[in-house]
């Protein structure tokens, strides 16, 4: 192995990538049919025609470039185009619903202005339901690709502290949120996973390891940090295939890691659980699994029942339970914040208190290099071992704050220390995580507010004479957190309520692409509220679980 | 087509109605959805981008888009 110095911008990354390992680089899988190679220096020549042609179009330095395009060649060109100019690059979700228009809106005025690379689709779109300042923002990528570039400077010298890109966070979609990641952070998080990836193994990751195969999206910390720039940086061979091959052909996913080597991935609980659903139709595929020596898991609570059936379904194809690899991170601490360091596999504990109470819950591991982490009670004191409370975490890869957005800025970050709003408690140098301090829901590794599908709902219902709403989650094993919804409304024949049902099943699955597990009607005044008429969810949650909501049935 | 979309969702084909909304009416959940996508796109050896999956969330919506693939291709080879 090469043994220059690690670099200390993603530019500079880039360019080392490339000089380093030429023969390597970035294999995006298509179709079963369809899998495109481009070396490192082919990828590095690519970026600097994406960064000229971002420059012919007006974009300089600081601004910011939302990349709302699916996994793609583009994808690539235009994020790391914009990061190779010095421009801000923040990738978001594609889509081409209302929803999403309206989502790009926001985030275009929460950013105080910024270009949006999006596909013709939402062009066309934009013209026929205007998003206020969406359409003068919009440059697609044919309109690029269109584009003579410009010649863009060689000077590598960014000082590491400057912002290199944003990664969005809910609060909600409603009211996004751009975490700022400078140079520095992103170097020394992929190192520090390079390092604990390596931990069990006696040596860092890069030293042993041929490849990462992803399919995680591009938009998303695990997928940008943990999938592109850790592979950059290391110069590993990357696979990536886009989370909808994933989803509807998982063996896919297994038959490539089965053939490329030594090789790394990751993936969020419900990941492993749809292969452990599809494992038959795996099992006949027959991948070769020995060579997958570091099974992430992360991104979402981890569902011991979950992990265990995985790893029963694919150890006949090789697969060794002690490569499961838990993990714990979030978009505010770049990415990784602890690491299961042990390669003992999958560990459990009860959980003493909390929502969690009586459960079987993961290990998350233990910090990664110069990182720390308490269990604090809500005043910021300290917690004993065992006992549950706030994660926080202090290190080099806890972020910079909120871009233009003081106030949650000063919420998050108190004393040098992040608040993740995550509840867990330690034992043994390990992070056991159990719940969330705020009502964020996370499904599927998704993060939604309860306000946004209460919303939606409420306007369904609008003409029917309804009242309050509350949305929560609740755990369905394996499944993980599934959304439910109740909602007070005056009206009681069945038809009409079986009509609503419909109405708002279809709403909440288009506009935040959700599956609600179950809609009930109640009479008004059967949802708990403060005395300032707030919904009071998790009580609601806990009379949804006990039975004790008298339901309307519609037809 | 028909025949895809109802072997998935484990229905009759001739009891699918173009309005039917894939998730809503006809049960069928997200990874199958997503499943339906990805055997169309093997079928007719094209790739869906994600922005175009809004126009596959309905029985009939798929056939459009089905048919508008078909057609531009019979156009290409025509053109030739």
């Amino acid at each position: 192995m090469p043994s220059t110095d690690f670099p200390e911008t993603l530019r500079n990354a880039l360019v080392r990538a490339a000089r380093e390992y030429p023969t390597r680089g970035v294999t995006l899988v298509r179709s079963r049919r369809r899998e495109e190679c481009r070396t490192f220096p082919e990828l590095l020549e690519a970026v600097r025609v994406g960064a000229g042609r971002l420059a012919a179009h007006g974009v300089r330095a600081g601004d910011r470039v939302v990349v709302s395009l699916s996994t793609s060649w583009q994808w690539l060109d235009t994020w790391l185009g914009a990061l190779w100019l010095g421009a801000i690059p923040v990738a978001t979700a594609p889509g081409s619903s209302l929803a999403d228009l309206r989502r790009l809106g926001r985030v275009i005025e929460l950013l105080g202005g910024a270009r949006v690379i999006a596909g013709p689709l939402v062009a066309a779109k934009v013209e026929l339901s205007p998003v206020y300042g969406l359409a003068e923002a919009i440059l697609t990528p044919e309109a690029l690709a269109a584009t003579s570039p410009w010649a863009v400077s060689e000077d590598l010298d960014v000082d590491p502290e400057t912002v290199a890109f944003l990664q969005l966070t809910s609060g909600s979609t409603a009211s996004p949120r751009a975490a700022m990641i400078n140079h520095r952070n992103a170097l020394h998080n992929v190192r520090a996973i390079d390092e604990a990836t390596g931990a069990a193994h006696g040596a860092p990751a890069h030293t042993w390891i041929d490849g990462w195969v992803s399919w995680l999206p591009l938009f998303h910390d695990m997928g940008l940090v943990g999938g592109v720039l850790n592979s950059i940086a290391h110069g590993f061979d990357l696979c990536l295939m886009s989370p909808r091959r994933f989803v509807g052909d998982p063996s896919h996913w297994l038959e490539i890691l089965g053939r490329r080597g030594t090789v790394l991935a990751t993936a969020p609980n419900f990941g492993y659980q749809l292969c452990a659903e599809r494992s038959e139709r795996i099992r006949q595929a027959a991948p070769d699994l020995k060579g997958w020596r570091a099974a992430m898991v992360g991104a979402e609570m981890i569902q011991p029942d979950t992990v265990e059936n995985f790893c029963r379904e694919f150890e006949p194809l090789g697969f060794a339970a002690s490569a499961m690899c838990p993990c714990y991170g979030l978009a505010e601490a770049t990415l990784a914040v602890t690491y299961d360091q042990r390669g003992e596999g999958l560990r459990t504990r009860r959980a003493p208190s909390g929502e969690s109470l009586g459960r079987h819950v993961a290990s998350v591991g233990s910090p990664v290099i110069d990182t720390q982490i308490r269990i604090t009670a809500p005043d910021g004191t300290e917690l004993p071992t065992g006992r549950e409370g706030e994660v926080r975490v202090k290190g080099p890869g806890v972020f910079q704050g909120y871009f233009n957005d003081p106030e949650a800025t000063a919420q998050a970050l108190q004393e040098g220390w992040l608040r993740t709003g995550d509840l867990g408690f330690s034992h043994d140098g390990e992070l056991y995580l159990t719940g969330r301090l705020k009502e964020l829901l996370i499904i599927h590794g998704h993060n939604i507010a309860p306000h946004e599908i209460e919303w939606l709902v409420t306007g369904a219902a609008d003409s029917g004479g309804s009242h309050r709403c509350g949305a929560f989650s609740v755990s369905r094993g394996v499944e993980g957190e599934v959304p439910v919804v109740v909602l007070e409304t005056s009206v009681v024949a069945p038809e009409t309520l079986r009509d609503l049902e419909r109405e708002i099943r279809l709403r909440v699955a288009h506009e935040l692409s959700l599956s609600l597990a179950d809609v009930v009607f109640v009479r008004r005044g059967q949802i708990p509220k403060t005395t300032s008429g707030k919904v009071q969810r998790h009580e609601l949650c806990r009379r949804y679980l006990a039975d004790e909501l008298e339901r309307k049935q519609p037809a | 087509m028909l025949a895809v979309v109802a072997r998935i969702a484990g229905k009759d084909p001739s009891t699918l109605k173009a309005e039917d909304d894939l998730v809503v009416d006809l049960g069928i959940d997200s990874p199958q959805a997503l499943e339906l996508l990805v055997e169309i796109e093997e079928l007719l050896g094209i790739e869906i981008s994600d922005e175009e999956e809004v126009l596959l969330v309905s029985v009939g919506g798929i056939i459009s888009f089905v048919e508008a693939q078909v057609s531009s291709d019979t156009r290409r080879a025509d053109s030739k």
